[in-house]
């Protein structure tokens, strides 16, 4: 189904490079050119034996030299459902890659575009209103990055203070690796020691005991 | 933005609309108030008692759960998406488990599959019961949230016997579910469902039949088909519009197919296609589907094991997935990328409030501030999904 379309999207719109990705657990993908992700959306959506009427997701995935950015669409005409991407390279670690917005297809796009644009940086071309949807709008930095980083200080406040950071996993974690009868096969959090920051008590004298 | 004609429609035509010219007020409803089903926050300008634009305003309850699950293990993911809609937190774990499971392969045991179809209904009609009860309080009517609550008890009182918590179970297990139902709660169950079918009933013409709440919802916050397509309303929302779209027929997941029910839809009874009355009975109307596909389970559930093969230091083949399943509120839809790690490399949701959300903004220009309240019940947000 998925090689069908793919050859019915490079026929209709020249230039889209659509390419099928076969996987071989879960789904199957279809890459196309990021400059043509308006037009072959519009295609999508009327083209016929596929009328995709609904689009489910927009979203980002934050790799080393790229970000894909992900269309999940659905047909409710026709009960059909594909996973379509983008490739977006990265110039630089911070860079913002740009894409056209599909707001003028779907206006589910609106707030999809915007939660993709306040997570991933991803800058829409055309979106009728691109603002940070989930963090306030004086936010620094891509949360959904991987190399994120939070920010030391918000609007004059401390953020993630030391003294706050609940680190009762880690002592309770401590005491019962203690107590194992095999300490190297027990883990007990996925907070490793430098997750915290400079001043947090790690260790086992938490107040209160 | 303030319409002309808004003006004229309370002031009479021929007025000297210069000097007379009413200033648009912003009103923060939000996030703190109970009527916004917990924080959101909207913006409304408002033109007397009339709302001229709304901008909801999200985040409140954002707690980077998508960024947690890239740090946490493929099973400690589960108590997290838990915390999504903490009203229907057994149907968000059993969407998850199963895009993780279609990703390894993994076979459910038959008794663990009806164990989970059991629980979800089971929460699906406690959460509608939740909504039966709100909805009627956001209008006005205090007595239906105590008469609903009472019922939606029980089914918390069965979940925590099961998995030992009120509201986030932690419950269905990557594999099968975490404890075994005994006969004892299934009869118990069987005596609930008889009851609860009788009283619905009786609530139903309490409440949905009431002259004022009908007034109070037919006509209002019309969403019909092609609004709910463009922005991809799900659910009792597109339900509501006259759609049947149901997952659990359309695209059957676990053993959804084997069960016979309905799909209740929108007919317009009080008034226009698609209004806050048409959503309400729709899902009235789903609670005695529930009942009926629990019926089926309890007839049915065989003996065996609750848990299939799983390994315990578990890695999931590089890949994507996306898995849609059909939840109180709408389709809720997991889009998962794996590197082939311990860890999710991506996990995406796809929250029908969210969108539900969106579709607020066009709805409310021209309501009145009362309707537009009535409007938010209806569509039944939770904001933890919202956010997440």
């Amino acid at each position: 189904m998925h090689s069908e379309w793919t050859s019915k999207i490079n026929a209709a719109v020249s230039g889209a490079n659509a390419e099928h990705v076969a996987a071989e657990v879960g789904d199957d993908t279809i890459f196309v050119a990021s400059e043509k992700i308006l037009d072959v959306c519009k295609y999508l959506y009327s083209a016929e034996g596929m009328e995709f009427n609904v689009l489910q997701v927009v979203t980002g995935t934050d790799y080393e030299d790229r970000i894909e950015v992900s269309y999940v669409l659905a047909s409710f005409i026709n009960n059909l459902e594909l996973i379509l991407k983008v490739k977006l390279p990265k110039a630089s670690k911070d860079a913002t890659p740009e894409l056209e917005s599909v707001c003028s297809v779907w206006k589910a796009a609106n707030f999809l575009e915007r939660e993709t644009y306040d997570m991933v940086g991803v800058i829409f071309k055309n979106h009728p209103d691109l603002r940070r949807l989930l963090c306030p709008q004086d936010w620094e930095g891509w949360p959904l990055r991987k190399d994120y980083v939070v920010q030391k200080v918000y609007a004059g406040m401390e953020v993630n203070p030391a003294h706050k950071i609940n680190t009762a996993d880690i002592y309770f974690g401590e005491k019962l690796k203690s107590s194992a009868a095999d300490p190297k096969k027990f883990s007990y959090s996925w907070k490793k020691p430098e997750f915290y920051p400079e001043g947090a008590q790690t260790s086992s004298t938490t107040e209160g005991e | 933005m303030a319409d002309t004609n808004l003006e004229t429609k309370w002031i009479g035509d021929g007025a000297d609309m210069e000097k007379i010219k009413s200033d648009l007020l912003t009103l923060n409803m939000g996030p703190q108030h109970p009527a916004t089903h917990g924080v959101l926050r909207v913006e409304i300008q408002t033109d007397s008692e009339i709302v001229a634009t709304a901008r909801p305003h999200l985040g409140y309850l954002h707690r980077c759960m998508e960024k947690h699950s890239e740090n946490l293990e493929w099973r400690q993911v589960i108590p997290y998406v838990d915390r999504m809609d903490y009203l229907a937190a057994m149907n968000m774990e059993l969407g998850y488990c199963l895009a993780v499971e279609k990703m390894l392969g993994t076979e459910v045991p038959r008794r663990a599959e009806y164990i989970r179809v059991m629980v979800s209904e089971l929460q699906r009609i406690a959460s509608h019961l939740m909504f039966f009860g709100v909805y009627a309080i956001d209008l006005g009517a205090f007595s239906p949230f105590l008469y609903a609550f009472q019922d939606r008890e029980f089914i918390l009182r069965i979940f925590e016997e099961l998995s030992g918590a009120r509201l986030l179970y932690n419950y269905i297990w990557l594999g099968g579910v975490w404890n075994d139902i005994n006969d004892d709660q299934l009869r118990r169950i069987e005596t609930f469902l008889d009851e609860l079918d009788e009283k619905l009933h009786k609530y139903h013409n309490l409440v949905g039949e009431n002259h004022i709440f009908v007034g109070r919802t037919a006509n209002v916050g019309v969403m019909n088909k092609d609004y709910c397509y463009q922005y991809g309303g799900t659910g009792a929302v597109l339900r509501g519009a006259g759609v049947d779209w149901d997952l659990r027929k359309k695209r059957p997941y676990g053993i959804y197919e084997e069960f016979d029910f309905n799909v209740p839809v929108g007919e317009g009874t009080k008034g226009t296609l698609g209004d806050a009355w048409d959503r309400y009975w729709v899902r009235v109307r789903e609670i005695w589907e529930s009942i009926k596909i629990v019926r089926q389970c309890l007839e049915g559930i065989e003996e065996g094991p609750i848990m299939g093969k799983v390994s315990k230091v578990l890695k999931v083949p590089a890949g994507e997935v996306y898995m849609r399943t059909e939840c109180p509120r709408g389709e809720l839809g997991y889009h998962l990328i794996s590197d082939g790690g311990k860890t999710p490399y991506r996990l995406k949701v796809k929250s029908s409030c969210f969108t539900h959300t969106s579709m607020l903004v066009e709805v409310a220009e021209g309501q009145m501030i009362a309707d537009f309240v009535a409007t938010i019940g209806s569509i039944d947000i939770v904001l933890g999904e919202v956010d997440r």
